[in-house]
């Protein structure tokens, strides 16, 4: 309940965010945030700062060459832009950290099965690569071409594809024979 | 190349929540109704897919990013519905757990490039059948791209003119359609390209292993 409560309040936060035009309001949330957000504020900051730091380069040093062409450079908007949208990424990352989005799904069994398979298969993709790359490295001292690579992932994306489903498989055969799906 | 929170502004993505949400309804009853023990270990495999490739994310030159979308693939193998409720899925947890793309931006992400991006995929490949398998999916999934990223590329594009403060400066993003729309449509006719091939890929795969779900 107090995830799924948590998950609201951030949604709410988001959207308040976006409905907030001043850059003073902007960066008081945002230390705000900062203060409340506990230990590890630091690591948040970083976090959300490198999720968002390439697109608010492109978009303020786009707007600055643009705006020096056409003199209608407006900093308060620079201002208010970097600032809505760190903080939006703020919120987010320190949503990410607290909030466990399975108990936050507690009511909606459906939903937590779709998203506790969507997260294993991801992490079998993941480590499938790794291990791939790691297979490629080990067995050649000369890199591969990009010819070779194409062909050698586009074998083991499919052999990985039969592995997940199978896991899948057997991870769902393995829920409903224990009742986990009996809604 | 989905857009991240903060560039667009709650006058364009309120409505477009409105779309959304009855769309979301009528795609939730159409998975009920087709879900079942052998349906949802292959969507949920095939949705991790979407959500991987992404997440493989370049930024674009205008203020997005470009990735493979993943959209015609659930789309070819599921029908477009349940592509378009997959695809949301993918977007929901990209924002809230990988932080990429946006909670405010979700219901226009979602229209562009699952629910547009899933019924041109799948229009355009039943169209084409006739043509050979090979050049309908490739055909489909890279104008599907194209559509979805030009969608993309207007809603941005159109943000300056929606949302201003009284002095005139943009309140969200900042360039116009001229901009936008090129600068989304070149690198995507590349990305598209590619998410055709893969898609090719898997496809033919899935139907030697049986694993196609939608309506021929």
């Amino acid at each position: 309940m107090k995830h799924r409560a948590w998950g609201c309040a951030w949604l709410c936060a988001v959207v308040a965010v976006t409905l907030v035009h001043d850059p003073t309001w902007l960066g008081g949330g945002l230390a705000a945030v900062l203060l409340v957000s506990s230990h590890g504020r630091a690591a948040l900051l970083r976090r959300a700062f490198l999720a968002v730091l390439p697109v608010l380069l492109l978009i303020s040093i786009g707007y600055l060459v643009m705006g020096w062409i056409t003199e209608t450079l407006a900093w308060s908007y620079l201002l208010l832009l970097n600032l809505r949208v760190l903080l939006l990424a703020l919120l987010t990352s320190w949503m990410v950290r607290d909030v466990d989005l399975d108990r936050a799904l507690h009511g909606f069994p459906g939903a937590r099965h779709w998203l506790s398979i969507v997260r294993s298969q991801v992490t079998v993709f993941r480590r499938l690569a790794t291990e791939y790359r790691a297979a490629v490295q080990s067995r050649s001292t000369v890199p591969p071409t990009l010819g070779q690579r194409y062909r050698a992932g586009a074998t083991l994306g499919l052999a990985a594809l039969d592995k997940a489903m199978y896991n899948s498989q057997a991870l769902t055969q393995g829920m409903r024979s224990r009742g986990a799906l009996d809604d | 190349m989905h857009i991240p929170d903060g560039l667009i502004s709650p006058q364009t993505y309120l409505p477009a929540l409105a779309v959304a949400v009855p769309l979301w309804v009528v795609a939730g009853r159409k998975l009920q109704a087709r879900l079942g023990d052998e349906m949802l270990p292959r969507l949920a495999v095939f949705t991790a897919l979407a959500l991987l490739l992404s997440t493989l994310m370049l930024p674009l030159p205008g203020g997005t990013s470009g990735h493979a979308v993943g959209v015609g693939l659930l789309a070819l193998i599921f029908g477009p519905w349940i592509a378009f409720m997959a695809y949301s899925l993918v977007l929901l947890l990209q924002a809230v757990v990988v932080g990429a793309g946006g909670i405010t931006a979700l219901p226009v992400n979602a229209l562009a490039m699952g629910f547009v991006g899933a019924w041109v995929t799948v229009a355009l490949y039943r169209s084409l059948r006739r043509l050979g398998e090979a050049p309908a999916v490739v055909i489909a999934v890279w104008f599907a791209v194209m559509v979805s990223a030009l969608l993309l590329a207007l809603v941005l594009g159109l943000q300056p003119s929606i949302a201003q403060s009284p002095d005139g400066s943009p309140r969200f993003f900042p360039f116009g359609p001229a901009i936008t729309v090129p600068a989304l449509l070149l690198p995507h006719a590349f990305i598209g390209a590619g998410e055709a091939a893969l898609t090719l890929l898997v496809f033919r795969h899935a139907r030697k292993r049986r694993w196609l779900e939608a309506p021929r």
